[in-house]
């Protein structure tokens, strides 16, 4: 017999979003493209920049979760909201312009890390080419959450997507769409067979190209979970940074042992996210490092999340740290 | 049918919160994680063929369990050959109504820890029967008294610190019981004496059971589960059917693994039961009850096993050695305790839960709270993957699927068991 099981409305608003926006806050694929604005990537080429929207959308997560922590998300009023953009329309605030400004400076900074990320690998001899608005969210979170069902039938979009711009390689930028692509699209879209990396391999692939930065300051690692056990993706990222001359020092819990920065239970338990997240800062400090980087976006926005009033540590995307080496 | 659980999640969350911010829980954990971590890495190295031993138990049990049904009937056909008595539970109900039968009415029962029991509720059960049940673990003697539920599998009351336990002592013996461990063991120790002496019956788990010989292996460092499965005239094992491994050779592998990954570097005792206690000293006839018990009981548990046995997906859960070593690494356990979890705690508990108590709509918060991380995989001496299960119960959850859905062969092979039993 089946059972409908009514579970927390986040879950389906995320669901929901995806399915039909092509992004789980059902941000605008203009808005998930604005970065590349000025760039003229082609929409066509060997090598697929992926963003999968997701370091845009960091600053909405947080709002999103802010909402929710002060909503009761069993009331009517909840279940009535769809999507990031109305949710505070329903109570009582515009929510356009509230984004618009207070949140400017968070959303520069993330669209920048896409740019960055960009420029960098364009720097490393690589041709990239974007999709612009017609990029999709690899649907990680349907895979996550359960709706596996979804998942088999918004995957094919994606590929469709990939497909139009005849790229073999897809460079992704975050690890979770790169596990999704890699590991999972194979088993639901038969015959899907493009080169899947994650930004972190491509750098890699060509160290030998990157600038130095000039720094005595050690740094410390933050791996992913999904880059150091999924896609078994670590040595790398120290190689990486001994190209570029930087120490090291490496926290307790680390590569195939790394915390997790909580930022999975962010949607239903964010409480309890935040305390996972601050206790992993505490263990990346303990190193002494003032510079925690790590490599993927919900790790970059848990981290920075936990991080107490006053800490003097920043917490850098690899990508935005090795972008200082270009700037230079 | 329509299940809301909204609520559910919404209570379940705040029940989190509370946890992490307890100071008391707090403390415990970060103790227990070091003393975990410390402990583990340097048994580790003085023991170092652990590893390739793990590896080697995890093929023992991926064999076990694809053969569970025919271990089951050769360790029961084992019991009875060493003169025990040896029943097939196939539910919660079954397996408590064959121990109130038993134990009869009236009684006294020492008890040793056991998951097993904390999921059929054991105690609670003899309790309304009328029998005086006492846990004789130290931990789950503290939360007898605590009226609580195990936080963590193999140490129970992981977040009572001292002061607390004196605190409860002080009160249930009537007497000031100083916030000194030594002195609320030794109390403990007094009271607990004439309990195993007394009673009527012993009740224990088993850690592995060998098919071969129907050894029983439970593994301990208090001495509880000598006395009380040794100086009562009865012993029942209750014991989970995934728990038999083919051979005695199998039984000692699968047991060092367990107690090196659950923090016992050596267990201070390793107790191998396999039948009523005997002697043939006088005249070479055999005479039951020589000094341990008289009868041996041995009640086999289903319970949802089984079906987990058969789904490819979800046996592997099977292959649990109950070692607790995921919770240390877990952090969202590191932070609630055994808050994350129902009867079965943690991860793995949540799959447990699903399959073997609570069902998939007491696991779906607990499904939901797993962070997919992955860290418990790469501590856990079998390899289980949680992450996995989670993933594919979260999807039964979403769409509408239960479990055991179009489970065929189930009436079957329990049909089959129980008649092994009463022939
Ligand atoms: S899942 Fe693995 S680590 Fe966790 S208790 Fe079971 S055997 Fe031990």
């Amino acid at each position: 017999m089946a059972v409908e099981t009514k579970l927390p409305p986040v879950l389906d608003i995320i669901r929901s979003n995806i399915v039909k926006y092509g992004n789980p806050l059902a941000m605008k694929g203009s808005e998930v493209a604005s970065w590349a604005k000025g760039l003229n990537l082609p929409k066509r080429g060997d090598i697929l920049f992926y963003t999968g929207g997701e370091y845009q959308l960091l600053p909405f997560i947080d709002s999103l979760v802010k909402t929710m922590t002060h909503i009761d998300q069993g009331s009517k009023g909840f279940s009535l909201m769809m999507g990031v953009r109305n949710i505070l329309d329903k109570a009582g605030f515009n929510a356009e312009k509230v984004y618009a400004s207070v949140l400017a400076k968070d959303r520069e900074r993330y669209n920048r890390v896409c740019n960055k990320a960009a420029h960098i690998l364009q720097r490393l001899g690589y041709d990239l080419c974007y999709p612009g608005d017609e990029e999709l969210y690899s649907g990680a979170l349907l895979y996550e959450l359960g709706f596996w069902e979804d998942l088999k039938e918004y995957a094919q979009k994606v590929v469709d997507m990939i497909e139009r711009t005849g790229a073999k390689t897809i460079v992704c930028l975050s690890p979770h769409a790169a596990e999704v692509l890699k590991l999972i699209y194979p088993q639901m879209v038969p015959g899907f067979s493009a080169e899947i990396k994650t930004f972190v391999e491509m750098v890699w692939e060509q160290r030998d190209k990157l600038p130095a930065i000039p720094t005595s300051k050690p740094v410390v690692i933050h791996d992913s979970c999904r880059l150091a056990r999924e896609l078994e993706v670590d040595e790398e990222i120290r190689d990486i940074l001994q190209a570029v001359g930087v120490p090291i020092v490496e926290a307790y819990r680390n590569k195939k042992w790394t915390t997790c920065c909580g930022g999975p239970s962010k949607l239903l338990f964010p409480e309890l996210s935040h305390t996972m997240g601050s206790r992993r800062v505490d263990e990346l400090e303990e190193t002494g490092a003032e510079i925690i980087l790590t490599s993927c976006p919900y790790c970059l926005a848990s981290l920075e999340g936990g991080q107490a009033k006053g800490d003097k540590t920043t917490v850098e995307d690899l990508i935005e740290f090795l972008y200082r080496g270009f700037a230079a | 049918m329509k299940l809301d659980l909204t609520k559910d999640f919404a209570e379940y969350a705040k029940d989190l919160n509370q946890a992490s911010r307890d100071a008391n829980i707090q403390k415990a954990m970060a103790r227990a994680v070091k003393s975990y971590r410390d402990t583990t890495a340097e048994t580790m190295k003085r023991y170092p063929h652990t590893p390739d031993l793990a590896l080697e138990v995890q093929g023992i049990k991926t064999n076990a369990i694809e053969n569970n049904p025919d271990l089951l009937q050769q360790a029961m056909a084992s019991v009875e050959r060493n003169k025990g008595k040896a029943f097939y539970a196939k539910d919660a109900e079954a397996a408590l109504a064959l121990a109130a039968q038993i134990i009869g009415k009236g009684k006294t029962v020492v008890k040793g820890k056991s998951m097993l029991g904390e999921e059929i509720h054991l105690r609670e059960y003899l309790e309304e029967q009328g029998t005086e049940v006492w846990e004789t673990d130290l931990g789950e003697f503290i939360l007898q008294l605590k009226k609580e539920r195990p936080m963590h599998i193999l140490s129970p009351a992981i977040h009572v610190p001292r002061e607390q336990v004196a605190e409860i002592f002080s009160k249930f013996f009537g007497k000031e019981v100083p916030p000194d461990i030594a002195a609320e063991v030794a109390q403990v120790r007094e009271f607990m004496r004439d309990k195993y002496f007394t009673a009527d019956v012993g009740i224990s788990g088993a850690n592995v059971v060998a098919a071969d010989t129907g050894a029983m292996v439970i593994i301990e460092n208090e001495g509880n589960v000598r006395l009380s499965t040794g100086a009562p005239p009865v012993h029942i094992v209750m014991v989970g059917i995934e728990k038999i491994v083919p051979t005695f050779s199998d039984a000692m592998k699968v047991a060092e693994v367990t107690w090196r990954y659950a923090q016992y570097g050596i267990p201070g005792y390793v107790n191998i039961i396999s039948g009523p206690s005997k002697t043939g000293d006088i005249e070479k006839v055999t005479t039951y009850g020589a000094h341990g018990p008289k009868e041996f009981y041995v009640i086999f548990v289903d319970n949802g096993r089984s079906l987990m046995a058969r789904d490819e997906r979800f046996s592997q859960a099977l292959h649990c050695l109950r070692c607790g070593g995921c919770m240390y690494e877990c952090p969202v356990f590191q932070v609630t305790a055994g808050h994350f979890g129902y009867t079965y705690l943690g991860g793995i508990g949540s799959i447990w839960t699903a399959f073997v108590s609570g069902g998939l709509e007491k696991a779906a918060p607990l499904l939901y709270t797993c962070l997919r991380c992955g860290r418990c995989v790469e501590r856990c001496p079998m390899s289980i993957n949680v992450p996995e299960m989670v993933g594919q119960l979260r999807k039964m959850i979403v769409n509408g699927e239960q479990i055991g859905d179009g489970d065929l062969t189930l009436a079957a092979t329990v049909g089959n068991a129980s008649q092994a039993l009463s022939s």
